[in-house]
C-alpha cells in the first residue's frame, strides 16, 4: 500500500567528506532519502555512520571547509537548499524547518530566560511573514506552546533561564521553540537521547500528539529502534555513510532484510529475555579508505564476491541496498 | 626483536605521527607560521650577535662622538644614537637579553607555579590547599608592574634583579592555571580508579595528571615569553633594569626618548623591536592554542 | 543458601549541600551472593551510581554496614587495605573519562600490576598481554595505542581488562555500555557474560536499562530516590512486577517487536518527573507519580516486604496493617 504523497524533502546522491590531517573522509556515500508530506520518516543507525551530518546538510548548517560536499542535491519543496543563498535559507529555517537536538543545554542560550528566546522565535518568524503581532499576542502564543508540549505552570516557565530547568523541561522548551510557529518539516535529531526512560516515554507521546495534530512531517534521527518504532511509519537504516534498507517501520523490524539491519535487531536486548547476540563483528570501517564495494562486506557473514566489487542499489521494490536480493547477479 | 626495542619503536611513531599532526593544525593558518619565522629569526640573530652584526663593540660602553646622531642609512640600518653606537647591532644584542631574561623568568616561575598548582589542586579541601592557593591570591592582588618595580627598587638594579622581580610577579598565574586543570583532572574517573587501585600519589600527580596539562601549560608559556620581555623592557624604561651602557631593548627606548622626535630612529626602532617580538610570541602561542584544541569532526 | 559476598545493610549516604542535604541513598539494604549479577536499576538521581561509588569506597556511608564475605568495609577506600581493593573492582561508565587520555594501553594496564605486584617486573608485559587477549584485542594492535585511537567499546574493554587484572571477586559495573552503540553493547554483554562464568566473578550491575537486565541480571533491583522499591529474581521480577514504579518503568522502554509490547504492563501511563532529592515528598516518596495511590501513601513510608519467595516490595498495597 503506497500512499502517494507529495514530496516535503527530497535528498538525492547526497555525497559529503570532511578534509582532516590525514586525508579526506569519505563520509556519506550517495544518501538519497524521501520526507513526504505529513509523513514520520526515521534514520536509523550507529555512532559514526554520518547521521548527524545528513541532518546538518539538510539545514545548510555544515562548516565547509572542512566538510566538503561531492555531490548529490537537498531539494525542500523542489529547490536545492545546497544551492540556495543565505537569505533563502535563513527565510527557509524560521518558517519552514525546525530542529530539536540531542543536548537542549546547548540549544538554549543561558542568560535569557525561556520567555524571550520563545518570543524572539515568534517574532522572527512574524517579520518573515510580514505580520505584525502585539507584545500580549505573542506571549500568548509562547504559553500556548509550551503548554502544548505538557509544561506544567507554563507562565511561571516562561520566566525562568534554561539552568533553572530539569532535562525533560529543557527538551520541552526545545520543542516549543520548534512548534512556537508554524513548520512543515520537525528534524528531531536523537531528542530524548539524553532523557531517562520515563520522561522519554512521556516526551514521545507528546511529539506523537503534536505531529498529528499540526499534521507536519517528522524526520527522527536516532540510535534506538524502540524510539523509531514508536514514532516512525517509515525507517531508513544507515550504515557507514550509505542507506542499506528502506521500508514502513512495522514490517521492516519484523523482517529485517540486510545482513547489518539483521545484526542490529539481534543486538538489542528484549524483554522477552531470548539473551543477547554476540554483536556484529568488527567495527565501522575507516572512512579514509572506506571498503570497497558495499561498506559493510568486511563484517558481513554473508560476503559474495561481487561485494567487494560493485556498491549494491537501494531497490524500489525490496527497499535494501544488498547482492543477495538481487536475482540477477547471483 | 626485543620487547623492549619494539615498545620504544611504537611510542617513537605515535610521537611522530602526534607531532606531524600538531604541525598540521598549527600550519592551518599562515600568520602562525610567518610568527614561527620570526621567532626562529631572532632566536638566531640572538644566539649568534657578536658573529653576524656589523659593529659587535657597540653592545658596551663605546663611543663615537663623530658618527653621533646619524640617520638611518647603508652603513647604519637603523641609524646611530647619540653617543654613535649602531643602533641595529644594539637591538640584535638588546633581543638577547630579553630572550635571556624571558627564559629565566619562566624557568623560575613555572616551576613554582606548577608545583603549587598540582599539590593545591589535589589537596583540595585540606588546609594545604588554603595555604597554597591565599598565598598565590596575595600575590596575584598586587598589580605585577607594581609589584615587579617594587622588588627591583628594593635590590640593587640590573637586568638579574629584574628577572627575579618579574619572576616573583609571575609564577601565581602557573599556580592558578594548573590548579584549575588538577582540579578537574581528579574529578575524572582515571584518576578515581587510580586512586581506588591505591597508585602512589606522587605517580598520580607527576605522571597521571601533570602530562594532561602539558598542553595548556606551553600555550601559556609562550603567550607570556612576549609578556615577560615587556615587562622586563618596562622595568628597563623606568631604569629598573638593565643599566646602561647594556643595551636593553626598554633602556634604549628611554635613552633615545630624550631626543624625540628629532633623532627618532634611536627610539622608534627599538620600540618596534619589542612590538615584532611580542607579537611573534603571541603568533606562535595562537597556533599552540590550535594545536591543542580539543579534537574536532 | 549460596555464599554471600556482599552485604548492604541500611546504606545511607547523605550529602550536605548549600539548598539543604541530599539524600542520596536512604537506607538501602541487600545482598549480592557468589556468581551472580544483581542489577540494581533506576533512572538519573535514584542513588543507584552511589550506592556502587559507596561500596567500592570512592565515599565512606553516612551510616549503615557494608560487609564484603563478612567483613567489614563501611569506610572509603584510604582505610581500605590493599588485599580488599584487589578484590572489588570497578568498570565506569564513560570509557572516555576512566582512560587516561596520554598513556598507552601498555601502560594503563600496569598499573594494577605494578602496585599489587601481581607479577614481577619482568613478566609484566606477558602479563599485559594476557589481560588483553582475555578481552579478546590482539595485543599485537593494541598495546601502543592511546585511548584517543581506540573506539568506545575497545575502551571499554580495556577498562574490563584493567579491572580484572588484579583478579578481584566483586567487580561493580557502573552503566558499563550506556555509552556505547547497540551491536557494540552486544558484544561487551557477551564478553562479560563469559569472563563471568570463566572466573567465577560475581557482578553488580548499575543501569537503566530493564530489557537490559531481563537478559543479563539473575536479580533486579529497582531504585527511586534513594530507596529500593521492588527486588526480586530477574523471571519472577518481569513475570509478575508489583511496583507501580516498576510497571511504569516497564510500560516506558522502548520495544521493537508486537512479542515485547505484549509483555509491557497495559496502562501505565508515565508521568511526572522525580522530585529533587533535597525534597523528598513525605510518605512515600513515590506517591505525586503514582497511578495507583491510595490515601495513605502521603503520610506513611512503606518498608520493604517479602511478598513471595525473594520478591520484596516496598509499596502500602501489599503491606499489611501495623
Amino acid at each position: 500500500m503506497e500512499r502517494n504523497m507529495e514530496s516535503l524533502v527530497q535528498v538525492k546522491g547526497l555525497s559529503v567528506g570532511f578534509r582532516v590531517f590525514e586525508g579526506l573522509l569519505r563520509v556519506l556515500d550517495g544518501i538519497s532519502l524521501r520526507i513526504g508530506q505529513g509523513e514520520r520518516v526515521g534514520l536509523v543507525g550507529e555512532t559514526g555512520c554520518g547521521k548527524t551530518t545528513t541532518v546538518k546538510s539538510i539545514l545548510k548548517v555544515l562548516p565547509q571547509p572542512p566538510a566538503v560536499i561531492f555531490g548529490g542535491e537537498v531539494l525542500f519543496r523542489g529547490k536545492d537548499v545546497l544551492r540556495m543563498g543565505r537569505r533563502a535559507v535563513h527565510q527557509l529555517r524560521r518558517s519552514s524547518v525546525a530542529a530539536i537536538f540531542q543536548d537542549p543545554l546547548q540549544a538554549l542560550n543561558p542568560v535569557f530566560t525561556v520567555g524571550t528566546q520563545l518570543s524572539d522565535i515568534v517574532r522572527d518568524w512574524a517579520a518573515g511573514t510580514g505580520k505584525r503581532l502585539s507584545k500580549k499576542e505573542i506571549f500568548r502564543r509562547c504559553v500556548e506552546a509550551l503548554a502544548q508540549t505538557g509544561m506544567p505552570d507554563p507562565e511561571r516557565i516562561m520566566t525562568c533561564y534554561p539552568i533553572q530547568l530539569s532535562g525533560g523541561m529543557r527538551q520541552r522548551v526545545c520543542i516549543a521553540e520548534a512548534l512556537v510557529r508554524p513548520v512543515e518539516l520537525l528534524l528531531a535529531d536523537e531528542p530524548t537521547t539524553n532523557l531517562d526512560v520515563t520522561i522519554q516515554d512521556q516526551i514521545l507521546r507528546k511529539l506523537d500528539e503534536l505531529v498529528e495534530e499540526k499534521g507536519m512531517s517528522i524526520l527522527l534521527i536516532t540510535h534506538s529502534l524502540g524510539v523509531v518504532m514508536d514514532l516512525t511509519e517509515r525507517v531508513y537504516i544507515m550504515y557507514a555513510g550509505t542507506i542499506v534498507e528502506e521500508g514502513k517501520t512495522e514490517e521492516l523490524f519484523t523482517n529485517p532484510k540486510h545482513p547489518y539491519t539483521q545484526g542490529l535487531l539481534k543486538s538489542i536486548p528484549k524483554l522477552t529475555g531470548e539473551g543477547i547476540s554476540q554483536g556484529i563483528p568488527g567495527r565501522i570501517p575507516n572512512y579514509l579508505h572506506p571498503p570497497s564495494g558495499c561498506r559493510f562486506h568486511p563484517r558481513c557473514e554473508h560476503v559474495m564476491p561481487i561485494c567487494t566489487q560493485q556498491k549494491p542499489p537501494l531497490t524500489e521494490s525490496e527497499g535494501v541496498a544488498c547482492h543477495l536480493y538481487r536475482g540477477d547477479v547471483r | 626483536m626485543s620487547s623492549r626495542k619494539e615498545a620504544a619503536l611504537a611510542v617513537w611513531q605515535a610521537r611522530w605521527k602526534g607531532l606531524s599532526r600538531g604541525w598540521y593544525r598549527y600550519s592551518r593558518n599562515p600568520l602562525h607560521v610567518v610568527g614561527l619565522v620570526v621567532l626562529l629569526l631572532i632566536g638566531l640573530a640572538a644566539g649568534l650577535a657578536p658573529y653576524i652584526t656589523p659593529y659587535p663593540e657597540h653592545a658596551g660602553p663605546y663611543t663615537n662622538f663623530r658618527e653621533a646622531g646619524l640617520p638611518p642609512s647603508k652603513a647604519h640600518w637603523f641609524g646611530t644614537d647619540r653617543v654613535g653606537r649602531d643602533v641595529f647591532t644594539r637591538v640584535i644584542f638588546g633581543y638577547r637579553f630579553s630572550l635571556l631574561l624571558g627564559i629565566v623568568v619562566l624557568s623560575i616561575s613555572v616551576p613554582i607555579g606548577v608545583l603549587f598548582g598540582l599539590i593545591a589542586g589535589y589537596k583540595r579541601g585540606s588546609w594545604i590547599e588554603t595555604v597554597l592557593m591565599r598565598v598565590t591570591d596575595i600575590f596575584l592582588s598586587v598589580p605585577p608592574l607594581v609589584l615587579a618595580m617594587a622588588v627591583a627598587a628594593m635590590l640593587t638594579p640590573n637586568l638579574f634583579n629584574a628577572m627575579l622581580a618579574i619572576s616573583i610577579s609571575w609564577w601565581p598565574w602557573y599556580s592558578r592555571l594548573i590548579y584549575g586543570m588538577t582540579v578537574s583532572l581528579r574529578e575524572q574517573y582515571f584518576v578515581r580508579e587510580l586512586e581506588l587501585t591505591g597508585a602512589g600519589k606522587l605517580q598520580i600527580l607527576l605522571r597521571e595528571i601533570l602530562p594532561n596539562c602539558l598542553g595548556p601549560l606551553l600555550t601559556k608559556v609562550t603567550l607570556d615569553m612576549g609578556f615577560a620581555i615587556l615587562m622586563g623592557a618596562t622595568l628597563s624604561f623606568v631604569g629598573l633594569g638593565a643599566q646602561p651602557p647594556t643595551p636593553g631593548l626598554g633602556t634604549m627606548v628611554a635613552e633615545g626618548a630624550k631626543r624625540l622626535p628629532a633623532e627618532w630612529w634611536s627610539t622608534i626602532f627599538p620600540a618596534l623591536a619589542i612590538v615584532v617580538v611580542i607579537l611573534a610570541f603571541n603568533l606562535v602561542g595562537d597556533g599552540l592554542r590550535d594545536v591543542f584544541a580539543e579534537e574536532e569532526v | 543458601m549460596k555464599d554471600v559476598v556482599l552485604e548492604v545493610v541500611d546504606l545511607k549516604k547523605y550529602f550536605p549541600t548549600k539548598r539543604g542535604t541530599v539524600k542520596a541513598v536512604d537506607g538501602v539494604s541487600f545482598t549480592v551472593q557468589a556468581g551472580e549479577t544483581l542489577g540494581l536499576v533506576g533512572e538519573s538521581g535514584s542513588g543507584k551510581t552511589t550506592t556502587a561509588h559507596c561500596i567500592i569506597g570512592l565515599y565512606p556511608p553516612t551510616s549503615g554496614e557494608l560487609r564484603f564475605k563478612g567483613q567489614d568495609i563501611s569506610r572509603g577506600f584510604e582505610r581500605r587495605p590493599l588485599s580488599l581493593r584487589r578484590e572489588i573492582r570497578i568498570v565506569f561508565q564513560d570509557p572516555g573519562s576512566s582512560l587516561n587520555p596520554k598513556r598507552h594501553v601498555a601502560q594503563i594496564l600496569s598499573v594494577p600490576l605494578k602496585v599489587h605486584r601481581i607479577v614481577g617486573r619482568g613478566e609484566r608485559l606477558s602479563k599485559v598481554r594476557e589481560l588483553l587477549e582475555m578481552v579478546e584485542l590482539p595485543p599485537d594492535d593494541y598495546l601502543y595505542k592511546t585511548p584517543r585511537a581506540l573506539g568506545g567499546g575497545e575502551m571499554q574493554m580495556v577498562a574490563i581488562a584493567r579491572a580484572l587484572a588484579t583478579s578481584p571477586s566483586l567487580v561493580v559495573l557502573d552503566e558499563p555500555t550506556s555509552a556505547l552503540d547497540v551491536s557494540v553493547q552486544a558484544k561487551i554483554i557477551s564478553l562479560l557474560l563469559r569472563l563471568q562464568s570463566e572466573l567465577g566473578l560475581t557482578y553488580l550491575f548499575i543501569t537503566h536499562d530493564l530489557s537490559l537486565m531481563r537478559n543479563v541480571a539473575s536479580r533486579v533491583a529497582i531504585m527511586y530516590l534513594g530507596k529500593l522499591a521492588e527486588i526480586a529474581p530477574t523471571l519472577k521480577f518481569f513475570r509478575s512486577p508489583l511496583h507501580p514504579y516498576t510497571k511504569m518503568l516497564l510500560s516506558s522502554v522502548p520495544v521493537v517487536s508486537p512479542e515485547e509490547r505484549a509483555l509491557k504492563p497495559e496502562k501505565v501511563v508515565s508521568r511526572g518527573e522525580i522530585p529533587s532529592p533535597v525534597n523528598v515528598p513525605p510518605g512515600c516518596s513515590f506517591h505525586l507519580r503514582c497511578p495507583e495511590k491510595g490515601e495513605a501513601c502521603s503520610q506513611l513510608d512503606p518498608t520493604l516486604q517479602e511478598i513471595e519467595e525473594d520478591h520484596f516490595v516496598r509499596c502500602l498495597q501489599f503491606q499489611g496493617p501495623p
